[in-house]
């Protein structure tokens, strides 16, 4: 077996990930703007003899990069040893994305180019001859389809090929005045050892011209840096004069341009104009209209997750019920039975039953990814989002915070400014993550008139949202003052959705859900039930045993079993540690079960619904009130139900986003920070409203 | 002209990129360099954000962006 090291590279946006996905049977994110992929990833497959391994790299516009997340492209291509580049094109912008290319060849390296979505092009006319580009830029060229999988099971053959040609050759060359100045100095660095072929001394000086301060620091270190910075003054110099640039970069920014725009001259049949996507944002990003559309999706979107995904709610709550009933009778009695029927089941279901709401709400987000409009909706809210001290660009993050926040907290990759990326990331946790969903919908539903439901939702959403603008802005009058960084974006041409990815994604997710729920949820569940029903008091129980044997009705025994119940659950650890930190959360209305859910919601979201299930079960004797909906009415008001979802919107998220924020902010003094302020900022709003409630009589 | 003095729908050819670096690297990379047709594709109310089509390529720009660059459209050739 021979080993093959690849490396995916292109802009932003050209589907480098589609294309892993079409090749393998790998399951990357792919969606339609910049920035998807903002890790590396790695796929690894197998082609006749050789074992291919295939590194998918963020996009990157061009080798000067500008986000954190170009920067790990780039960093990876300038000291990760590969042994050929797959570059990616989109066809539509082939120009532009050539740029990238012409950087790329400065190298000389082994390569392939692959230009996808040819499929866009020739369906509005337009053509390229790949033959012609191959020959023109020393490279092979495929032209590709990764959403109709055209020319995929050639990129494979023909990677193999380039790999296995014994040498390279260099097609491209720049105005013969750099390539003398380019000559000169690659001969100065030649002298070093470190140099051990023309190509990579030519691409070094290349790279010089363009004031690369990640090259400029490996030659500083070497021996012959003094001569060669003075010639590499002198030849920058010249160069000004003679193209009358003010600097060498401008001078081969310029020449690239030249180069890319010959290139698709000599190759390409231009696409008739006037695309979809014009007609459509004539509409979308009306300056007028943009805006109240935007909202207005926005408030559908959180009408459907609430109106179809509660559809079967009551229905599942209800099986669940049942189910846990029925184990109930067929289980051996004893701990095991109560421990599945009164602790997992019921928590596990009490989870489940929203799978219906999330997977809607995510169809939601997917749509906006895939189609394009969610770098129209930055577009439409820069000038909002400035106001609040953010750029459009965050409001890609912060969407995806809708969804989950880990991913979010890594999309904030695509920020340039560190203060610009900090402050994006600590209001992130106001936009209410998808695990909060069950939280919300389960209390709407027991507490707000369902003809009002969908609007509740859209309205926590949006409060979320518009508190972490504030806090955005008190963070960047108070903490963070300066200009938040200049906002340039692609914006996508509109694209119909694939069905198929957005199943793929949708099942995915509800897998994840699934598994989630019955490992995690379940443990927690588990971990809860054990504190809520150990240890038991002998004594009291036998003193109870008495009096209710003495009772006489029906209905005192039944009241005796439930005050039974109750002291039981106080006395368990549970019970113990929920009256200690109950002083805590009294002013806001919570009981101590209130007070134990809250922070058995650090540990997932779901946690908080699950474990109220649980802790409004055990201490229920009595049958009728069987669903979970109707035990919250009975024993929590209306004010601390929503004291309580002022908590859940604000309040730190799930450890896995924590330790996200941990890892990607290295800063001790934010981390605290981020761990202590949302927790008194929710405490202290969630004390207001309900102070603010109870006053005015609810 | 400026950039952000051309009306919708107006086309232009690019004449000069006065931001500064980084700014101006990135820009090239969208394709907003010298000598590249620009067309105003829309803006927002208060003329704060900008979209353009540079040579097939949608950008999204900000006010501070576009008075940096320079536009010779094709009515002021005339």
């Amino acid at each position: 077996m021979k080993k093959i090291r690849a490396v995916m590279v292109g802009q932003p946006n050209v589907g480098k990930s589609s294309i892993i996905n079409a090749l393998t049977n790998a399951r990357l994110h792919v969606g339609n703007f910049a920035g998807v992929t903002v890790e590396k990833k790695e796929v690894t497959l197998t082609y006749k003899e050789y074992d291919i391994d295939i590194v998918d790299l963020p996009g990157i516009y061009s080798l000067n990069a500008y986000t954190p997340e170009e920067q790990v492209s780039k960093n990876y291509l300038l000291n990760e040893s590969y042994d050929i580049i797959i570059n990616v094109v989109d066809a539509n912008v082939l120009q532009r994305n050539l740029i990238l290319t012409l950087q790329l060849l400065d190298m000389n390296p082994k390569m392939i180019l692959v230009v996808n979505m040819i499929d866009e092009v020739e369906k509005q006319g337009g053509r390229i001859d790949a033959v012609k580009l191959a020959e023109l830029i020393g490279r092979p060229v495929i032209l590709a389809s990764a959403k109709e999988k055209r020319g995929i099971d050639d990129i494979i053959d023909i990677l193999v090929d380039e790999y296995e040609r014994p040498d390279v050759e260099r097609k491209i060359y720049y105005d013969e005045r750099i390539e003398e100045e380019i000559e000169a100095l690659s001969s100065i660095l030649m002298k070093s050892p470190k140099f051990v072929s023309p190509d990579m001394a030519r691409f070094f000086v290349v790279r010089l011209f363009e004031k690369d301060p990640d090259i400029y620091k490996i030659v500083h270190d070497l021996p012959i840096f003094l001569e060669f910075h003075e010639a590499l003054g002198k030849s920058m110099h010249r160069l000004q004069l003679e193209f009358d640039e003010e600097s060498v970069a401008d001078i081969l920014s310029n020449e690239r341009n030249a180069i890319a725009k010959s290139l698709v001259m000599q190759c390409m049949q231009a696409p008739n104009k006037e695309s979809l996507t014009d007609k459509i944002d004539k509409i979308l990003i009306h300056p007028v209209f943009g805006l109240p559309i935007f909202l207005f999706f926005m408030w559908a979107l959180f009408q459907l997750t609430f109106e179809i995904g509660s559809l079967p709610v009551d229905y599942l709550d209800a099986t669940f019920t049942n189910f846990a009933n029925w184990l109930k009778q067929i289980l051996p009695p004893g701990d095991i039975n109560a421990i599945i029927t009164d602790g997992i089941v019921p928590a596990v279901g009490s989870v489940i039953m929203f799978l219906p709401n999330i997977l809607i709400l995510f169809l939601g987000i997917n749509l906006l990814e895939q189609t394009g409009y969610m770098a129209r909706a930055a577009f439409l809210l820069d000038g909002f989002l400035k106001k609040f001290g953010l750029q459009g660009k965050a409001f890609i993050p912060l969407v995806s915070g809708f969804g989950c926040t880990v991913p979010a907290y890594m999309a904030a990759r695509t920020l340039k400014n560190p203060k610009d990326r900090l402050i994006t990331m600590l209001v992130l946790g106001f936009m209410n993550c998808s695990a909060r969903l069950p939280v919300y919908v389960l209390l709407i539903a027991a507490f707000f008139p369902t003809t009002n439901a969908g609007n509740v939702l859209f309205a926590i959403y949006i409060s979320g949202a518009i508190l972490g603008l504030i806090v955005a802005k008190i963070l960047r009058i108070v903490l963070f003052k300066g200009e938040p960084e200049p906002f340039v974006m692609e914006m996508p041409p509109y694209r119909f959705p694939s069905l198929k990815a957005l199943g793929m994604e949708l099942w995915l997710k509800a897998k994840l859900f699934l598994k989630k729920a019955g490992t995690f949820i379940a443990g927690a569940a588990m971990i809860i039930w054990f504190l809520s029903n150990f240890p038991h008091n002998p004594q009291l129980i036998k003193q109870y045993e008495q009096k209710i044997a003495q009772a006489q009705t029906k209905e005192q025994k039944v009241a005796l079993q439930n005050e039974l119940a109750a002291k039981n659950l106080e006395y368990s650890f549970i019970g113990r540690i929920g009256k200690t930190i109950e002083p805590v959360f009294a002013p806001l209305g919570f009981d101590w079960r209130l007070s134990v859910a809250t922070i058995s919601g650090l540990a997932a979201k779901e946690v908080v619904v699950s474990t109220l299930a649980t802790l409004y079960a055990v201490g229920e004797a009595d049958e009728k009130s069987s669903t979970l909906i109707e035990r919250l009415r009975q024993n929590i008001d209306f004010k601390t139900a929503i004291a309580l979802i002022v908590i859940i919107m604000i309040y730190s998220p799930c450890v896995a986003a924590m330790s996200t924020f941990y890892a990607e902010v290295p800063q001790w003094a934010w981390r605290a920070f981020y761990t202590i302020y949302p927790n008194v900022l929710a405490w202290l709003l969630a004390y207001s409203v309900y102070n603010i409630l109870a006053a005015l009589g609810y | 002209m400026k950039l952000s003095q051309m009306r919708i729908g107006q086309s232009a050819v690019i004449t000069k990129v006065r931001a500064q670096e980084p700014i101006k690297g990135r820009l090239f990379a969208m394709g907003i360099a010298k000598g590249n047709r620009i067309k105003l594709l829309d803006h927002t109310l208060k003329k704060e954000t900008f979209e353009v089509d540079v040579e097939g390529t949608r950008v999204a720009l900000r006010k501070e962006e576009a008075d940096a660059i320079e536009v010779e459209s094709d009515d002021e050739k005339d």
